[in-house]
């Protein structure tokens, strides 16, 4: 368990190994010259660096015997410098680890006080344990003891001192000891640092747990290297304007609540904040040799500039209050980054934890002390591509459904136009006020619409295998969301003639309406009975079905099962009876709803009793040119059916008629009740008009032909006898002589033999 | 009389000829033989069937024609007045359109003021205050318009003799109101009105109420508006009985034969239990028992029938005028 390059040569170092002491100090393979050499560079060591890194808190860990402690990694290149905190850090928690850390400085046995000499010359001293080596006495200034050691101690330690647990309220004055490098004041009760300016060589200075609440008295030791300030009740960090050369700077276990004035620390390398109470982190700029940060144990939950640290390398952030990746976003953008932890966090509890830590920062090594594996890496970046895509289809989604907002309102505000235009049909009149929400005043034109024109080609694509037909242009849409098709517009209803899959054809149940004359959804109703089969229930909103006829034209579908009819632009629901007019025009199709509400019997019956008798009426007494002339051809078979058996059966409607005529799909007797389209109905009415005029015009002719005939029969009638003179006349002088008529007409029948 | 009959034939003739044109195909199926649709078409003229569906321009061609769509119209939609929904003009206006696809809104709405007093177009009106004051105005409409510019040439103190009779009726609606807040008597002098308007029977070539019906009807008063004058003139039964389409007022829901029409019509209702054929009565609807209310003002008129039947209208649009 010796790491083999530990160069101690102080025998009795060696049982600072099982502390994972990364710091090396080298005495020199003499003892007497007592020289100390901080090696801080990165490069030193090859040592454990499980147990260094895992130790930052070591106590919890070696306490309960976490076997990574032990076991050393042969691959860590963590610094020497970390690992000196962590021992640091480590001895006050742990009486024996602390000694040992302790030991790194060269002389450290367990009893550590032992080879010092202290002279008691103060109340607050505590009882001095070695006795004989430190000699604490009183100054002439009396709150401050003054110490001196014997010459042969300074000889012989001539750059180090220890005041451990010498339950010391104040520092004493150390006189005569300018070389001193290294003061340990650890374990006792300073509440002030004081006295030691004259240390100008100082480059270890170790106050772990004592009472200080400010940092203060520092600013001479230009050459301080090393500051280990944890355990102790500092509110601020403050007072280090001078201290360039700082290479650790230890404050855990304070009651920090920022981080500040540390910009000017360019050779730090290590700085511990652990256990304070730190809630953001950020000002960490110009902390450009910065290879450590400690954050556990704080509240924090964001985490800022640490993408301005190029030297960063490990990162612990351990039992903090982060709960989302947006919140330490700058660590993805950090490329020194090569070690983090982040248990004890709530963002450590989710599921997508480690995989969008590994997607976001691929030069991790350790995530949580675990080495990160090809394997993790691999199925982070799957599962994060999977994530990607879904984001990118959601925002493709919430694209069009943007898109699909716009346009509706782009087709609202069209519809409104026109309908205003003809606001002086007193039919729109209602439909103003029901108005007011479609017309709510939507900045959007034609110009925001083509803004998107990029993504539309993307979408069109994105579309199709997402199996979710949809066209928008900027004054229709037609959207296929399931089982409903969705039609606003009128440029909508030409969709009607592409050519719908099967499948999806055969999936629509639900039609939908929206902003289209309904005039001229009457016009492509046959080709909804061909293209939707299935189609069961329809929707109108804002088509201006204003009378109650109109639905007469609903009549022609195969079934309809639904009908809903938004009050909103469709006077027509105003009226009372429009409901029991549908029920009754309609009753072919057995409805079950309108509008939401389940058709009852009593609707039922309400509706024949209200209308029954315009359907008789239409039937029996409509005479029967005109019958055929509104049934049209398709019904005509129907018609003479139901005459056949009138016919048969007079004055009796039997049973088994009823039931034939219900089998033939709509009655017969409504068949009469149909709707045309205003203009259809003008054309008709053109087409009678022309009609008469012909009609007219061929008797008219007729009437002209006869009168020349009966005018040329007068005049032979006048001229006859006259002509009948003439011809009896002629006859007479043929035959006046008798002889020579017999001989010619004899002579004409030899010729003719 | 006898020659608007000969003229409503001749209609209808035209109309049998017109149809005959697109006949010859349909002639080799025995039942219509043309001769035997001719018959029908006749037939049809002399019940007055024959105006269904068919054009406005046809529809009101003759006054036959005129008191045939006003029958049918009842027939067709006597329940909807039996059931006792009050409507809207517009309402009833759509239901005018079922039997006459292009029916024009004007009439109706005109027909309307007539019940509404101009005030509120959009009330609900009862099916029996509708249907007399939209007789009045369909089958009188011409009559209605001369009139009304005789009116305003009596408010104005034209003299009324010399009135060209207009065409225009939209003249008149933009008038009236300013005028009638200007005389602060309201209306005209009944008597004058009167002299004016026998003097239009005589000459004018529409039909027109009898005038001693209307002699009646003025006597009663010293001075009306045109609108009291219109009231008045759809709520006299005398009228109603001249033109001859509809019934008296109080047998306006009566209709035996249809009631028993209807009575065999709802047992085929699809999917209807026999439970329908149970109702006791014919002209009882299910959903509604009728709170039948006598008016209050039609014991003046028709104090002979005091109607158990009655529309259940509110007659808040009624000021007798008289």
């Amino acid at each position: 368990m010796i790491p083999g390059k530990y160069r101690s040569v102080s025998g009795r170092a060696t049982n600072n190994v099982n502390c994972g002491l990364h710091l090396v100090i080298q005495t020199s393979s003499l003892p007497e010259k007592n020289k100390v050499e901080f090696k801080l560079n990165k490069e030193t060591s090859s040592f454990p660096g499980r147990l260094l890194q895992h130790d930052l808190e070591r106590n919890y860990s070696s306490r309960q015997g976490d076997g990574r402690v032990i076991s050393p990694s042969p691959r860590n290149k963590s610094s020497c410098i970390s690992s000196t905190t962590n021992v640091t850090e480590l001895c006050g928690l742990e009486m024996k680890t602390a000694m040992s850390s302790l030991s790194a400085f060269g002389d450290s046995s367990t009893q550590t006080p032992s080879k010092s000499r202290m002279r008691q010359g103060c109340h607050s001293a505590g009882p001095n344990v070695s006795g004989d080596h430190i000699n604490l006495v009183s100054s002439s200034m009396p709150s401050f003891p003054i110490l001196q050691r014997s010459s042969e101690e300074k000889i012989l330690y001539s750059d180090r001192l220890t005041l451990e647990r010498q339950k010391l309220t104040v520092c004493p004055i150390i006189d005569g000891e300018e070389h001193l490098r290294l003061l340990n004041f650890q374990h006792n009760f300073i509440t002030r640092i004081q006295n030691i300016s004259n240390l100008q060589r100082l480059i270890f200075l170790d106050l772990y747990d004592n009472q200080i609440e400010e940092i203060s008295g520092l600013s001479t030791l230009r050459s301080l290297r090393v500051l280990l300030l944890g355990k102790n009740r500092i509110r601020k960090i403050s007072n280090l304007e001078n201290l360039k050369n700082l290479d650790v700077l230890d404050l855990h276990g304070n009651q920090i609540t920022k981080v500040e004035n540390v910009n000017h620390l360019c050779d730090l390398r290590v700085l511990n904040l652990a256990r304070n109470l730190l809630s953001h982190v950020d000002n960490l700029n110009g902390l450009d040799s910065l290879t450590e940060l400690n954050l556990r144990h704080n509240q924090i939950t964001s985490v800022r500039d640490v993408d301005n640290l190029p030297c960063l390398q490990r990162l612990f952030l351990s039992f903090n209050n982060i709960s989302s990746f947006e919140n330490v976003s700058c660590l993805a953008d950090s490329s020194s980054l090569s070690d983090i932890t982040f248990d004890g966090n709530p963002i450590a509890q989710e599921s997508w934890y480690k995989h969008t830590i590994l997607q976001n920062m691929m030069q991790l090594r350790q995530l949580d002390m675990k080495r990160v594996t090809e394997e993790e890496r691999r199925m982070a970046s799957v599962v994060a591509k999977k994530e990607e895509e879904k984001k990118r289809e959601s925002h493709k989604q919430s694209l069009l459904k943007e898109k699909k907002r716009l346009t509706i309102n782009n087709v609202a505000r069209k519809w409104d136009l026109q309908q205003n235009r003809g606001a002086n049909i007193p039919t729109n009149q209602d439909r103003k006020d029901s108005d007011s929400p479609s017309q709510d005043p939507c900045p959007i034109d034609g110009s925001t619409i083509s803004a998107f024109p990029e993504e539309t080609g993307s979408l069109d694509s994105g579309l199709i295998s997402a199996l979710q037909g949809l066209s928008v242009t900027d004054t229709h849409l037609v959207e296929v969301d399931g089982d409903t098709l969705s039609l606003y517009g009128s440029g909508a209803l030409e969709s009607l003639d592409r050519n719908w899959s099967v499948q999806t054809a055969g999936m629509v149940t639900t039609v939908s309406f929206s902003f289209i004359e309904f005039d001229e959804i009457v016009q492509v109703l046959p080709k909804l009975k061909i293209k939707f089969p299935n189609s069961l229930h329809l929707k109108f909103k804002e088509t201006n079905l204003v009378m109650l006829q109109q639905f007469n034209a609903l009549a022609q579908l195969r079934r309809v099962d639904q009908l809903t009819v938004d009050p909103q632009g469709n006077p027509v629901v105003n009226f009372t009876l429009w409901k029991y007019y549908v029920l009754f025009r309609l009753s072919h199709f057995s409805m079950q709803k309108i509008n939401g509400t389940e058709v009852t019997q009593n609707d039922m019956i309400m509706a024949e009793r209200l209308f029954g008798i315009l359907a008789h009426v239409a039937s029996s007494e409509l005479p029967q040119y005109r019958m055929i002339s509104i049934l049209g051809d398709t019904r005509k078979k129907q018609f003479q059916y139901l005459l056949e058996t009138k016919g048969k059966k007079p004055g009796i409607t039997s049973e088994e008629n009823n039931d034939s005529k219900r089998l033939t799909g709509e009655n017969t007797n409504r068949a009469t009740l149909n709707y045309t389209t205003r203009d259809f109905y003008n054309e008709k009415l053109e087409e009678i008009k022309e009609k008469k005029k012909f009609c007219k015009m061929y008797i008219e002719d007729l009437v002209k032909e006869a009168t020349e005939i009966n005018m040329k029969n007068e005049a032979l009638q006048k001229l006859w006898p006259q002509m009948f003179i003439e011809l009896v006349r002629d006859a007479v002088i043929e035959i006046r002589n008798k002889n020579s008529y017999m001989k010619l007409c004899l002579q004409q029948i030899t010729d003719q033999k | 009389m006898a020659t608007e009959k000969d003229g409503n034939l001749g209609s209808g003739s035209r109309g049998v000829g017109a149809q005959k044109v697109c006949l010859p195909k349909d002639a080799e199926s025995g039942a219509l033989s043309p001769a035997g649709l001719r018959v029908s078409g006749f037939n049809s003229v002399c019940q007055g069937t024959h105006i269904l569906f068919r054009e406005f321009s046809f529809i009101q061609a003759t006054p036959h024609n005129r008191a045939s769509f006003l029958r049918a119209f009842w027939r067709c939609f006597r329940t909807v007045g039996k059931n006792g929904d009050l409507l809207t003009m517009k309402e009833y206006h759509c239901l005018l359109q079922l039997l006459c696809p292009d029916f024009p809104l004007e009439l109706t709405q005109k027909a309307a003021r007539i019940v509404l007093m101009d005030d509120a177009m959009d009330c609900l009106m009862s099916f029996s205050d509708f249907l007399f004051a939209f007789q009045i105005q369909f089958y009188y409409s011409e009559f209605l318009e001369s009139v009304a510019a005789i009116y305003q040439d009596l408010l104005s103190g034209k003299n009324p003799n010399t009135v060209i009779v207009p065409t225009s009726s939209s003249g008149q609606h933009r008038q009236r109101p300013a005028l009638g807040e200007a005389s602060m008597l309201e209306g005209v002098e009944a008597s004058l009105f009167y002299q004016c308007l026998e003097n239009l029977c005589d000459r004018h070539k529409y039909s027109c109420p009898p005038p001693a019906l209307v002699k009646e009807v003025l006597s009663n008063v010293q001075r009306l508006t045109f609108y009291g004058f219109l009231v008045a003139l759809s709520k006299h039964h005398g009228i109603n009985q001249a033109l001859g389409a509809l019934p008296d007022k109080g047998d306006l829901m009566h209709d035996p034969a249809m009631d028993e029409e209807l009575e065999r019509l709802l047992v085929q209702v699809p999917g209807l239990v026999n439970s329908v054929s149970a109702s006791p009565e014919a002209s009882c609807l299910p959903s509604r028992t009728p709170p039948r209310v006598a008016s209050p003002w039609r014991p003046l008129h028709h104090s002979r029938k005091v109607d158990a039947e009655s529309d259940g209208s509110t007659e808040e649009t009624d000021e007798s005028e008289t």
